[in-house]
């Protein structure tokens, strides 16, 4: 490692803190360690029995719509797709965030990031299982849905390779397989911790078995930040191209409302304004939980407010440009699937999506707003509900008034469709408590390598002046305390 | 089993299957038994663990026996194929025999495809001259009712089980007494018919019985048009238009191609004249006058919104108007009631275009319209020189028409209590007689009450006895026509249900005390028919379906005076409806006519092609007085008149005239079995006797409660949202293109271009579809009227589920081919247009490249082929088809399908799993028999070869479809129509049917 010399950049740029509360290496260990080795809080089994429960009914009415068929819910002629992907296209943003932190932001060399990454790709990987069911039980005949795949078979059948539904398959399982996988291997030093720390046998048995004999030797430190390396530059595109693909679902159909060239880059800003607000929503709660203020500080917060102030404003901006394209094409159609999004008989979802979406994420402009934790809390609360409504838009208000008006008609959900989306928040947040209660939810590691006492050149005793101890500290470098 | 011509064929079934029956006597052993209970034989699970030769045997035996249950029961005796086949069955291919079904007087020839000895599909009889292959909602649909499950079955006595030979035997211990009495207490309530053997039995039955009362009577019947010709001609003779030899076309009321009689061949004819294949050729211009929107209105190049009772006003406006102009009418004319209710420009330019049309026009008015109308409008029809060149009359031979004072007379005597024995042949008065007639009260003066009907209805309920009778697939019959022949309505099955009887065997019962079998009873009728008839000219009547017997087309002398006597004021006064005395109008179902189809699921779900609502009825109603009244769709009201009083939902109607409100009958059946019990509202509970069609005195409450109305069209907000309702207005000139023949003449170009087609090029090579047989399809917009009996055709071909009311209202009817209803400028008083829409079959299918399994691809002849079993169901081809023609089976629609009903079903055409899209194949299955066939005939296909069902059932030809490859093909041809274009045709899609544009020929007097 270079020697680091002050620069004139950090000496006018001071960056505060990353971590706060006179944390020490010790410290950041006892703290997250603690949370998964001492007395499961009353508080989380009351949170995983309504998670359960929700995934219980996940269960439910998904076993009904088996049983029963794709009519317990609400579509119909015009509308052949509902909730069902509306909610696959939500999850599946939501699963942006974790990725694009810990892949991007490490490119990027935004150090904030390691408090929120190991959390955020958790979610991510929570939120792409959920997403998963959707396209597998919306199909009329899920026991046969491995068509979808490209098994060889008797018949010599392929997939069609034309359909953007296959290019999902791969999209999405392809992003799901390199997360998790990005995830593991960022977890590997925090899990030999748990298995030095680990007190029963079978714990470190299990410790020691996921941790894969990890010893925080330097080669192997070597060889981890390589492999680090390249899966965040594997990982990376994905970012880009998982809602890209998603995106052709609609974007290459001929629907007007679907059939729009501005979808890949849109859906992207839009998963990641949707993940970072899940990201948000979590955060926050689970900071004050299990009192991680020093970790995840107001300034990591606030810098997630402004990716989603960016975000929001370049969302805002499709939508916009949406209806001036519309307008511009000279297309009856086209023209008349916008004017029917904002005045039409689903106008109200379109309302609720540029408020949520557009507007509100707007007072992000005011620092005071951006750290105020109960003011961003609501807004990121909103960019939910916002993101599922633009989804419901682009998906349901195109398919109900196309091209024939003899064929228009009005969709509403079935107590079927909203039980599923319920069952899926139980799902998610079954999997996620799951993760929390069992794995560190901050990387110990990673933390360790943006604190000033990760600087070799570091020496606390020393009477530097302040300043010298928070120039950029390598992130590399870390250690398994 | 107890059938009553017990076949050797029948005589062991016990346990199997009611309907199927063995072939083989020896098969009756427990073990035999218990296989055909079970679907599948016991044991053969178990032959890979243990199984000697001796079980093998055992089981290869009964497998044997169990292959030969498919196939089925034939008729004892000899009915003849229409094409000549092998005499015995070949399973797989399809036997066609020609019949007849008797619809009141309205008989319709057909020819009924059976497979493996069951009718599964119904077409018009191509050697009948008028209607060819063309068939009606109703002939169609009618095969449902041959499986359906809730016919009666069963004789029953005070509601207890009985049998036919029960009755028999009471009837033969009373015949004696009758018979001396000589029908004294004796009366017998049937409906019209036309049929050489009933008439000879009627007759024989009146000379036997001198003293019974008879009675015919119908709800529908089209008694005014005859007694208004009676008063014409001196006799009821009723009018036969020949439309192809008519410019100029009035309709009073009259909703000639839909409701009225004979409506398929009026359609046919009329729409020969609409056949414009250049600039060159003329059409004819269409007028109407009516109070609601018809199917008629379909094709009126002008409509005169009109209240029913104004029209009789407006009739005299119009006789007043020609008389002015010169016409020689008598001077009476003039003294008819004024009204300036009537647009007088509208009346000038119809009397003006009359009058140039001499000899070349028609008028017509409808069965609403009293007796005197009818009159005016025979006299006008004369005077204009009409008669005799587009108009002639005739008299229905063997046909008895429904007579209002038989029923009468009929209801006094019961009244009285003369009556000691009614038989009700037929019909259902206890439903639908008039409500001021209190048939169900009568009934109980009646000692002996015998109901024979399809259905143990609400008439079976009230009645002592009641006695299933025939379906007309399954029964000896005949038919007379007003076309000029007669035609034998041959059983295609046994009867499906043991207990039961046919209309001619009841008579002869009743008029001879004797069973006899309706096949003897019919020959007989026949020997005295055909001279010399042998077994060789019967078996040719048999095949050919039609026997030619003169019809006199008659141009009879009009009794003036007589005409003028009835030109009281009293006839022609105007009424015009105000809200505090408003108009209350009665239709016939387009679906279930006058409820007799209420147990026809088909006909349920079937949309009337002008409100395209299903399963329900309604108060239509303008939307002014909707207004007025605060009423809004789906209100549910009360409509009452005098004492009578009935809810009913409304539905506001464009083009409905104000303070008019239109009901339809044959809904709100108690019994009608499973299907059609309880749906819609009772219309008869209004119904007085001497105000059958046209009612006034209607009040209407304040809606107390909701009622939801599944509309397959305008779902949700396109009338009251008008961002909506502007988009729709922008859209239509592109999707259905017409103009009026001057626009046409001066830029007969003007279909295609009315959207730019850019000029687009393919990235890749495209697919050569320049080879081989390439299918195609063209609808004529010029000639459909928006029947729907391509819509019923399809569903019966394809086996198309129907679906319930509950998923017709969340959107998810089946229909394979739908009729699009648009209207066409101000709501108050629009035009109406049609558009038959099926898959386009594009050469670019969107759908084809957005499924992920490759479940929907092109074949070589440009088929856009569904492969079932491979679809998983993702309905993005449905999502990205422009046209919405993509059916998915949200359910398994066909699991709780009747056992019985499976066997309506086309066997060529795989019936749906839920989870599997569906939609129009062409079908497909006929393209391949066709080929086959030619193959095997070693000859090449020639065009029209093959017809798709809905071609086959157009009654005015509209659908054509065939190789558009072969340049003589019919669809070729009319593809090369410089009014072809395709329906956004402008997103590359390449559609494989085409429309040919409408054409309007407005009067350019009456153009705003």
């Amino acid at each position: 490692m270079n020697t680091p010399k002050p620069t004139m950049v950090s000496a006018v740029l001071k960056e505060a803190p990353l971590v706060q509360g006179g944390l020490t290496f010790r410290g950041i260990t006892e703290k997250i360690s603690g949370i998964v080795e001492g007395r499961t809080p009353s508080l989380w089994w009351l949170l995983f029995g309504m998670a359960l429960s929700g995934t219980l009914i996940l269960a439910g009415s998904v076993g009904w719509l088996i049983y029963e068929g794709t009519g317990v819910w609400g579509l119909n002629n015009p509308v052949g797709w509902g909730w069902a992907i509306v909610n696959f296209v939500f999850w599946v943003g939501i699963g942006h965030a974790g990725t694009l932190i810990s892949a991007i932001l490490f490119l990027l060399r935004q150090r904030w990031r390691t408090a929120i990454n190991r959390f955020a790709e958790a979610m991510t990987i929570v939120a792409v299982i959920c997403a998963g069911i959707f396209p597998a039980i919306h199909v009329g005949r899920i026991w046969i849905v491995y068509y979808m795949f490209p098994v060889p078979n008797q018949m010599d059948m392929w997939p069609n390779f034309r359909s953007p539904l296959l290019w999902d398959v791969f999209a999405v399982g392809t992003y799901f397989t390199v997360s998790f996988l990005f995830w593991y291997v960022g977890l590997v030093p925090d899990l030999a911790t748990f298995r030095d720390r680990a007190k029963k046998k079978i714990k470190r048995m299990v410790f020691g078995a996921l941790s894969l004999g990890w010893r925080g030797g330097n080669r192997q430190w070597k060889h981890y930040e390589l492999s680090y390396l390249m899966l965040a530059g594997l990982a990376t595109p994905l970012v880009l191209s998982v809602h890209s693909v998603v995106s052709t679902d609609f974007a290459t159909s001929l629907i007007p409302g679907w059939h729009t060239t501005i979808f890949p880059p849109y859906f992207v800003a839009g998963a990641i304004f949707s993940g970072f607000g899940m990201v948000l929503t979590l955060a926050i709660i689970a900071r004050r939980v299990f009192r991680l203020e020093n970790l995840i500080t107001v300034d990591h917060l606030e810098k997630m407010n402004k990716i989603i102030l960016v975000t929001g404003s370049m969302v805002g901006y499709a939508y916009i440009m949406e209806f001036f394209i519309a307008w511009y094409s000279g297309n009856i159609y086209e023209v008349f699937a916008f004017i029917n999004r904002g005045f039409g008989n689903y106008a109200w979802a379109y309302w609720i999506m540029f408020l949520c979406n557009v507007i509100t994420p707007q007072l992000f402009w005011f620092r005071k707003i951006r750290r105020s934790i109960p003011v961003m809390f609501t807004l990121s609360i909103f960019v939910n509900i916002g993101m599922w409504f633009e989804r419901f838009v682009i998906t349901v208000t195109s398919l109900s008034r196309d091209f024939l008006p003899s064929s228009w008609d009005y969709y509403s959900p079935t107590t079927w469709d909203v039980l599923t989306f319920i069952g899926s928040f139980g799902l998610f947040f079954t999997l996620f408590l799951l993760f929390l209660r069992f794995l560190p939810m901050i990387s110990m590691a990673e933390v360790k390598g943006v604190m000033p006492e990760a600087d070799p050149h570091h020496h606390p005793d020393a009477h530097h002046p302040p300043d010298t101890h928070h120039h950029p500290a390598p992130v590399e470098k870390g250690g398994a305390a | 089993m107890n059938t009553p011509i017990p076949s050797d064929d029948t005589r062991n079934m016990k346990h199997g299957k009611e309907y199927w029956l063995s072939l083989r006597d020896r098969d009756d052993t427990d073990a035999y038994r218990s296989l055909v209970e079970r679907e599948f034989p016991e044991g053969t699970m178990q032959l890979a663990s243990s199984m000697n030769r001796r079980t093998f045997l055992t089981l290869m035996g009964a497998s044997m026996a169990l292959a030969g249950l498919t196939s089925c029961r034939r008729p004892e005796e000899d009915i003849v194929p229409y094409v000549s086949l092998p005499e015995e069955i070949t399973p797989g291919n399809i036997l066609r025999y020609a019949t007849s079904m008797p619809l009141g007087t309205d008989n319709a020839s057909l020819l009924v495809d059976t497979r493996e000895g069951r009718p599964v599909k119904i077409a018009g009889n191509d050697r009948q001259p008028v209607t060819g292959s063309a068939s009606s909602v109703w002939t169609a649909a009618s095969i449902l009712g041959l499986y359906d499950p809730d016919r009666s079955q069963q004789t029953t006595l005070d509601g207890e089980a009985s049998t036919l030979a029960a009755f028999t035997e009471v009837w033969k211990s009373r015949y004696g007494t009758f018979v001396e009495s000589g029908g004294k207490g004796l009366a017998l309530l049937c409906q019209p018919f036309a049929s050489p053997t009933l008439h000879r039995q009627m007759n024989t039955f009146r000379a036997a019985f001198p003293e019974a009362i008879v009675a015919v009577t119908d709800p529908v019947s089209d008694r005014a048009i005859l007694d208004g010709n009676a008063i014409a001609f001196g006799r009821p003779l009723r009018p036969r238009y020949d439309f192809t030899q008519a410019d100029i076309v009035l309709a009073l009321d009259a909703d000639l191609f839909g409701s009225e009689f004979d409506a398929v061949a009026n359609a046919r004819a009329f729409a020969a004249r609409r056949r414009v294949s250049s600039t060159k050729d003329t059409m004819n211009r269409l007028y109407v006058v009516e109070p609601t929107l018809t199917q008629t209105a379909a094709l009126a190049d002008h409509r005169l919104r009109l209240s029913a009772g104004m029209v009789p006003a407006c009739t005299a406006a119009l006789a007043r108007e020609l008389r002015q102009k010169g016409l020689a009418l008598p001077a009476v004319v003039d003294s008819l009631p004024v009204t300036d209710a009537v647009p007088s420009t509208w009346i000038e330019a119809v009397a003006d275009d009359l009058l140039a049309h001499r000899g070349r026009a028609i008028v017509a008015a409808g069965r609403g319209q009293n007796p005197a109308v009818h009159a005016l409008v025979a006299l006008l029809n004369d005077t204009l020189g009409n008669t005799g060149k587009t108009i002639r009359y005739a008299a229905q031979p063997y046909a008895h028409e429904a007579e209002t004072a038989g029923f009468t007379a009929l209801a006094d005597a019961m009244k009285a209590g003369s009556i000691e024995t009614l038989f009700i042949l037929g019909g259902n008065p206890v439903f639908d007689a008039p409500a001021d007639m209190e048939f169900r009260t009568l009934l109980e003066n009646i000692a002996t009450s015998v109901h024979v009907g399809l259905y143990d209805d609400e008439t079976g309920h009230a009645c002592k006895w009641h006695i299933p009778l025939r379906h007309y697939l399954e029964a000896w019959g005949d038919v007379s026509s007003i076309h000029g022949h007669l035609g034998v309505v041959q059983p295609l099955i046994e009867p499906l249900y043991a207990d039961g009887i046919s209309d001619v065997e009841l008579l002869q019962l009743l008029v001879t005390g004797a069973v006899e079998k309706g096949y003897d009873i019919v020959r007989k009728t026949w020997a005295e028919i055909v001279p010399g008839l042998d077994e060789r000219s019967w078996r040719s009547i048999l095949h050919d379906g039609l026997y030619p017997s003169a019809v006199q087309l008659e141009t009879p002398p009009l009794n003036l005076a007589s005409v003028a006597a009835t030109m009281d004021t009293r006839s022609f006064v105007p009424l015009l409806p105000s809200r505090e005395n408003m108009e209350l109008v009665f239709r016939i179902s387009p679906a279930v006519h006058d409820g007799r189809f209420a147990n026809n699921g088909w006909l349920q779900e079937f949309p009337d092609p002008v409100t395209k609502l299903t399963w329900d009825n309604a108060a239509l109603i303008s939307r002014k007085t909707a207004e007025e009244n605060g009423l809004t769709d789906g209100d549910l009201i009360r409509l009452s008149t005098g004492n009578h009083e009935a809810p009913m939902p409304v539905w506001i109607m464009p083009g409905q005239a104000d303070n008019t409100i239109t009901v339809t009958l044959g809904y709100g059946r108690r019994t009608a079995g499973r299907v059609g019990s309880g749906v819609g509202f009772n219309a008869y509970r209004l119904r007085r006797a001497d105000a059958p069609f046209i009612d006034r005195g209607l009040r209407i409450g304040p809606a107390f409660a909701r009622h939801a109305l599944a509309c397959v069209q305008d779902h949700h907000g396109l009338d009251t949202e008008r961002m909506a309702r502007e988009g729709v207005r922008e859209r239509l000139p592109q999707l259905y293109r017409e103009a009026t023949v001057d626009e046409y003449a001066a830029h007969p170009d003007f279909a295609p271009e009315r959207v730019e087609l850019l000029p687009l090029r393919n990235q890749w090579e495209d697919h050569p579809y320049d080879t081989g047989h390439q299918w195609g399809m063209s609808i004529d917009l010029n000639a459909c009227i928006g029947c729907g009996a391509c819509t019923i055709a399809c569903q019966s071909e394809n086996n198309i589920p129907i679906v319930g009311k509950e998923q017709v209202l969340n959107g998810r009817e089946m229909h394979w081919i739908r009729i699009d209803r648009y209207f066409k400028g101000e709501e108050e008083d629009p035009g109406m247009r049609v558009m038959p829409v099926a898959c386009h079959h594009c050469e670019m299918a969107p759908c084809e490249q957005v499924c992920p399994v490759a479940a929907t691809s092109h074949d070589e002849e440009g088929l856009n082929v569904m492969t079932y079993n491979r679809c998983i169901g993702t309905r993005y081809c449905s999502n990205n088809c422009p046209y919405k023609v993509r059916r998915f089976n949200f359910y398994n629609y066909t699991t709780d399908l009747p056992e019985v009903m499976k066997m309506a079903q086309n066997p060529d055409v795989s019936v749906r799993f839920r989870g599997v899209m569906e939609k129009c194949t062409y079908c497909t299955q006929r393209i391949t028999r066709s080929k086959i066939d030619a193959k095997r005939d070693g000859r090449v296909l020639a065009d029209g070869d093959i017809r798709a069902a809905c071609e086959e059932a157009c009654p005015t030809q509209a659908i054509i479809f065939g190789d558009i490859n072969n340049p003589d093909s019919r669809v070729a041809k009319e593809k090369a129509n410089e009014r072809t274009y395709g329906m956004l045709a402008e997103y590359n899609l390449r559609p494989r049917t085409t429309y040919l544009a409408r054409l309007t020929n407005p009067n350019t007097k009456l153009e705003d």
